[in-house]
């Protein structure tokens, strides 16, 4: 069973395929190829998968300018990704004071915690690398403790500070090759884990 | 038997046996907990029951960065301890060991005294409950508190009886099991007192205490620290921070850390110490992540940087090195989606 060139084949590449086999062309990047495939996967799968938004790609450190270990990527998750538990008592607490006042009005509220969604740093990663501290380290000597604002203003008002991000934290995404990925938070330092 | 003292004074030695720290002295395990964070393992079992691990006692096993952050400090100094017992029990004069081994039969004299006044006391009860008042002219006979008139007496109740209170004394005591109780089978007309044996506890009344090294030895050269494994700088770090850490095996992991006393808190990590240019797959880091998220922990790794120790071995000093601080952790959580 032969099959002529001129046959279509037999699937079609998926979306992300030629997303990724597609000639990239990333200004400023002096990084691996494959690297940057693998952040514009990770970015493709937050996107699309996760409904993040102001999902940007950064080579270049925003502190020193110099190159990033590798690209990184920032972005605005559709809720809080994460709450450190100091944060979530005073939320807790200013919930319940809230919810007291209203019931002193008459009205019947539950109790509503409400948190704004922050901007994140993602670390793209594949799972048959090898890591070690120092290169982690290296990660976390590029950033800072927020990513930066995109170049319009709009969003840098939008972005008030978090007086409880005290310690700089990435998301470690780590694809599969099965193009699965799976997302940890890696705090730089010790902090207390979360109750959840 | 052991003759407790109360406080501690610092520094307190550690034995090691076989290359295992260990503490004996209930104070200064207290004592390393409460003032040092140092929890350790306590390893003393019961022989025939040793999967109850619930109801260990003394000895306390330290780890080997337990030890070695308590004699870094200068808290504590290690001694060999089968050497100390080697060199202390030949060199010990005669007139010692006779003072030792008199007063031990003191005790033990004593001891077979209050067991049997204890169970004739019994008996009486017992009787006296039944209403039955016969031996009570036996009892006050050989109550008396002297054993050697006792020993000499001879003792008119049940012979059968008697014996299996004799037999009975010396098993519940449990140092003296392999004196077999003569009493079983052909219950002697009189009966003599035997006094208890008593395997002395601990090893520092006959010999007297090690005495910590002169200060000519301090700072302790590496050859006197106990050896640790890799992870000892991430140990360390965690505990100058004033956290517990316990064995992490449970976890698979090198300590599982608390932010206080074990007994009071839950841990709130599951720590991996490593070298900083050491390389790990990043499976263990979502396998730990994930475990550690499980069990509402965070998964922390950390080292060394290697880089900063040198230079601020070299400029600060070593008194000022510790408190440069030259390990990075990290903690690991899951994201949550």
């Amino acid at each position: 069973m032969t099959r002529s060139g001129d046959m279509k084949p037999a699937v079609e590449p998926s979306p992300l395929q030629s997303l990724l086999t597609d000639p990239i062309l990333l200004p400023g990047s002096t990084h691996l190829p494959s690297l940057q495939t693998l952040a514009i996967q990770v970015q493709h799968d937050l996107r699309y998968q996760h409904s993040w938004t102001d999902l940007r790609l950064h080579f270049r450190s925003p502190l020193t300018n110099e190159p990033l270990p590798r690209p990184l990527l920032s972005g605005l998750p559709p809720q809080r990704l994460y709450i450190h538990p100091d944060e979530q008592v005073a939320l807790l607490k200013t919930a319940d004071q809230q919810r007291k006042a209203s019931k002193e009005k008459g009205a019947n509220k539950p109790l509503e915690v409400t948190a704004e969604p922050e901007h994140e740093w993602i670390l793209p990663t594949r799972l048959n690398e090898k890591w070690t501290l120092h290169r982690l380290s290296d990660v976390f000597g590029g950033i800072g403790m927020v990513p930066p604002a995109a170049e319009t203003a709009a969003t840098e008002d939008m972005r008030p500070a978090n007086p409880w991000r005290t310690t700089k934290r990435v998301v470690l995404a780590t694809v599969d090759p099965d193009s699965t990925v799976v997302y940890y938070i890696v705090h730089d330092g010790v902090v207390k884990p979360r109750q959840n | 038997m052991a003759t407790t003292s109360g406080t501690v004074t610092e520094p307190f030695p550690i034995s090691r046996v076989l290359n295992r720290f260990l503490l004996f002295d209930v104070d200064a395990i207290s004592h390393a907990r409460r003032a040092h964070n140092i929890c350790g393992v306590l390893i003393g079992t019961i022989p025939n029951l040793s999967q109850q691990n619930v109801f260990l006692g003394v000895p306390l096993e330290l780890m080997p960065e337990e030890a070695r952050v308590l004699v870094e400090e200068g808290h504590a100094y290690i001694v060999d301890d089968v050497d100390v017992h080697q060199r202390g029990f030949t060199e010990m004069s005669r007139e010692v060991r006779l003072q030792f081994v008199r007063e031990m039969d003191e005790q033990g004299m004593q001891k077979a005294v209050e067991n049997r006044n204890r169970l004739e006391e019994n008996s009486r009860q017992a009787l006296k409950k039944k209403g039955l008042n016969i031996k009570d002219k036996i009892a006050g006979k050989s109550s008396s508190p002297d054993p050697r008139a006792v020993s000499g007496g001879s003792v008119e109740g049940n012979p059968a009886k008697e014996g299996k209170e004799e037999e009975h004394g010396v098993g519940e005591d449990g140092e003296a099991l392999f004196d077999q109780p003569r009493a079983t089978v052909v219950p002697p007309p009189a009966k003599k007192l035997d006094k208890h044996y008593i395997t002395p506890a601990t090893s520092y009344p006959p010999l007297s205490a090690p005495s910590p090294p002169s200060p000519a030895f301090s700072p302790p050269s590496d050859l006197n620290l106990p050896t640790v494994p890799r992870s000892y700088p991430l140990f360390r770090y965690m505990h100058s921070h004033g956290y517990f850490s316990m064995p992490g095996l449970r976890f698979g992991c090198h300590y599982s850390i608390y932010p206080g006393d074990p007994l009071r808190f839950h841990s709130h990590f599951l720590a991996t110490g490593m070298g900083w240019d050491e390389e790990f797959e990043l499976l263990d880091i979502v396998g730990g992540g994930r475990l550690g998220t499980g069990v509402k922990k965070a998964y922390l790794i950390g080292g060394e940087d290697i880089s900063l120790k040198g230079t601020s071995g070299e400029i600060l000093g070593e008194a000022d090195e510790k408190d440069a601080e030259t390990v990075r952790p990290f903690c690991i959580e899951w994201a949550g989606f």
